[in-house]
């Protein structure tokens, strides 16, 4: 593939991101699992890491691995910095799932029901 | 030496957090490791104060010596300058007593090792974050100051309603997070820069559909952070669920470390302050956060429950001033901001001490404990004559400010709005008053109940840090002009002027390199309105007077409605009592106090009560609703 095919095609990781941010959204808001709640966490992760990676994609670039002999003004590679932050981003939405899932363990024990309209002993 | 003070005030405290682990069964290591972390964090901001306060230096710290090359900057860099001072101050002054309140406040409760764990690694993502000079690092903090505030929350998991408050915290936080996260990763496309300051310079000006597309999401963001109106039930709930000791810190520190976020945004990152409809929505946020924040907490039985509505009501007023875009509407700002701090702290303490000796914090159940608790009970007036804006104490002298500014910024733009916002604040601290009255009736005055008679006072480690609290609150009351002098506006002055922030992070002269043109200094002159000017306190009384008129008059219209006779089930208190024996014994709890009022406008109070409906996804809708509703109106007006 020509180099602006490759950068056509990158809409695609755009588009498939917002996609996955508004299905995660939109499952936080009107599930009233609270599992389904947690799903949609996830969801909304997984788009915002792939709409950070695909920010570091330069079409036509070689991966950001070289040894200081190897650079010169002319290399072209992909932007490290966004995989760099991916990987941040992974980590800490793991641990948002790891938190969020041993609440529900705890929620569902304490309540025995995983339905949100009945978790609502604090109101008003 | 000195430059390398902000990372050492953050490393202590997680290096504290992890060394408590290993300290075991053994109780007393513990508190010295957790007491010397917080200590040695507070003394290496103490020791920033003179050259930033006094001296105007700013300092940047590149991580591994990364600093920016050939005008780009790809380290990771903390920066002090006023502000972030400002808000680092009252972070560990927050957190040191917090911290020494919470040694015999938790001390019945098991695996503490892991409390004081995760209560480190709070101070230590809000210090990460005032001091950040990285918009993706200011993002790592909020997760961890997240995580560590929501697994505190759920701390006492055996009490009711923490799981459920810690379970709700989290959504609505991940909700916020992934909005700071997807502002920053949007910035970083269109610019290739992570750096505040760099970013600060590129964007001056340059407002596409994408950066303000980025704004609206970081503003979001940093707003669920501060728990401003429709993020707020959260908050009410964590803080009533937490141990006081924690919900001193959610309250005071993160609210705080949400206003930062927001001034950092939108006076340093855009600059876009100068637009007219911006200072409207973000002051008819603080409105709003105000009004009903207070509203709510007059109905409430619970004691911390009805101190976290407050905490909301008085996050409003800071939101208020910060958004007016005058150096008076940001002196207020700041000055209650840390006026918040010390007397929010201060009353979380006291409600901390109350559970400590009587186990409740149910309104209806306590009740004559200044008998049995003296001192709590002098120390929760001051604080609640603080809170309350009341003259000789700090909670007046800031809203004094506020009331001042909004008033001013009504004449300077002849806009009569801003006026309404002078008077809906009055009101909200009359309400405020009101409210603490009720509180003050049904927890230390009225009748003792039986079950309360061997009540002692808490133990002296509890009291220094709420007499410390109670000093600092009559102190900033007192000697306002030294606040002013050393903390404020240095402070002030860094928030209208970003040349020197942005002059040490990336060198001298940058911003005229880049953008071709220097960074406008604006003044932060401004004349104070006397304090004991006799004319202005007329006006004042003469405005409360008029509030407490409009709202006796509505009640006495509205009360003809109620007859003796009333079907309805209505509880008997309503009804219009004659003489005789009542059949039926009717009590008027020690929460509700104000039950006229709350009948009059019971529309209201219901509408409200029913809104805050407990269920996670009518809040999670909310905040979808005000983050689409921000798009479409910053996309207009921009």
């Amino acid at each position: 593939m020509s180099t602006s095919e490759v950068n056509g095609l990158i809409i695609v990781n755009y588009i498939g991101s917002v996609f996955l941010i508004a299905i995660g959204f939109y499952t936080m808001m009107a599930k009233k699992n609270i599992m389904k709640i947690v799903i949609g966490m996830g969801i909304v992760d997984y788009g915002i890491n792939l709409l950070i990676v695909s920010v570091g994609f330069n079409p036509g670039g070689t991966a950001p691995i070289f040894t200081i002999n190897e650079l010169d003004p002319g290399t072209f590679f992909v932007d490290p910095v966004p995989q760099a932050l991916t990987l941040t981003s992974i980590v800490i939405g793991a641990c948002v799932t790891a938190l969020a899932l041993s609440l529900v363990i705890k929620i569902k024990q304490e309540y025995g029901t995983l339905d949100a309209g009945q978790i609502r002993r604090l109101r008003g | 030496m000195i430059q390398h003070f902000p990372i050492l005030a953050i490393m202590v405290l997680f290096l504290g957090a992890f060394l408590t682990v290993l300290c075991g069964k053994n109780k007393v290591l513990r508190n010295i490791v957790v007491f010397a972390a917080m200590l040695a964090s507070s003394v290496f901001i103490a020791f920033l104060i003179k050259p930033i306060m006094i001296d105007g230096e700013v300092i940047t710290y590149w991580l591994g010596n990364w600093s920016p090359v050939a005008d780009y900057a790809i380290g990771i860099c903390l920066v002090v300058d006023q502000l972030n001072l400002f808000f680092a101050i009252l972070v560990s002054v927050a957190v040191l007593l917090a911290g020494v309140f919470s040694f015999k406040y938790m001390s019945r409760d098991d695996t503490l090792e892991k409390y004081f764990t995760l209560f480190l690694m709070l101070s230590g993502g809000v210090m990460g974050l005032v001091l950040s000079g990285d918009l993706f690092n200011m993002f790592i903090m909020v997760e961890i100051l997240t995580f560590a505030a929501v697994a505190l929350t759920a701390f006492r998991n055996r009490s009711e309603g923490a799981l459920e408050a810690a379970f709700k915290y989290l959504v609505i936080g991940v909700i916020g997070s992934s909005c700071i996260l997807i502002g920053t990763t949007i910035l970083y496309s269109q610019f290739h820069t992570l750096n505040l300051a760099q970013l600060s310079v590129l964007l001056h000006n340059n407002l596409q559909p994408a950066t303000i597309l980025a704004f609206t999401l970081l503003l979001t963001g940093f707003a669920v952070k501060a728990f401003v109106v429709p993020f707020h039930p959260v908050e009410a709930d964590a803080n009533a669920a937490a141990p006081s000791s924690v919900s001193v810190i959610i309250s005071c520190v993160l609210t705080k470390a949400g206003i930062y976020g927001i001034i950092r945004i939108v006076y340093f990152l855009f600059r876009s302050m100068n637009l007219a409809p911006l200072q409207f929505i973000l002051v008819l946020i603080g409105t709003l956060s105000m009004f009903i924040g207070v509203t709510m907490a007059l109905a409430q039985k619970d004691f911390k429950r009805l101190l976290a509505f407050h905490s909301i009501s008085q996050v409003g007023y800071v939101m208020t001033a910060i958004g007016l875009a005058t150096a008076l509407g940001v002196t207020g700002g700041l000055y209650h901001a840390i006026n918040h701090t010390l007397f929010k702290g201060l009353l979380f303490l006291c409600a901390g001490a109350v559970f400590y000796a009587t186990g409740t914090t149910n309104l209806d159940k306590l009740g004559g404990l200044a008998k049995r608790m003296p001192q709590t009970a002098a120390l929760f007036l001051i604080g609640a004559f603080s809170i309350s804006g009341l003259p000789p104490f700090n909670g007046f002298v800031s809203k004094w400010l506020i009331y001042q500014a909004t008033y001013e910024k009504a004449v300077e733009f002849g806009n009569i709005g801003y006026a309404f916002v002078t008077i809906i604040a009055l009101v909200v601290s009359v309400m405020t008053l009101a409210s603490f009255i009720k509180v003050s009736q049904s927890v230390f005055f009225g009748q003792l109940p039986d079950e309360f008679k061997e009540v002692r006072e808490t133990p002296v480690p509890m009291r220094i840090p709420m007499w410390i609290m109670a000093a600092l609150c009559v102190g900033a009351g007192l000697l306002p002009q030294y606040m002013m002098r050393y903390l404020i506006n240095p402070a002030v002055y860094a928030v209208m002027n970003v040349g020197n922030y942005i002059g040490s992070v990336m060198g001298p002269g940058y911003a005229e390199k880049i953008a071709g043109q220097t960074v406008e200094a604006y003044s932060s002159e401004f004349a104070l309105a006397g304090y004991w000017s006799p004319i202005s306190w007329l006006a004042l009384f003469a405005i409360i007077i008029c509030a407490f008129f409009i709202v006796s008059l509505s009640g006495g219209k509205l009360s003809k409605k109620i007859h003796s006779d009333s079907p309805s089930g209505l509880d008997p208190k309503y009804d219009t009592f004659f003489s005789g024996e009542a059949n039926e014994h009717s009590q008027v709890g020690g929460s509700d106090l104000f039950w006229g009022f709350k009948h009059n406008l019971r529309h209201y109070f219901d509408f409200m009560h029913n809104a805050h409906s407990g269920v996670i996804s009518d809040y999670a809708l909310w905040a979808f609703c005000f983050l689409s509703f921000m798009i479409v109106y910053l996309f207009i007006i921009v």
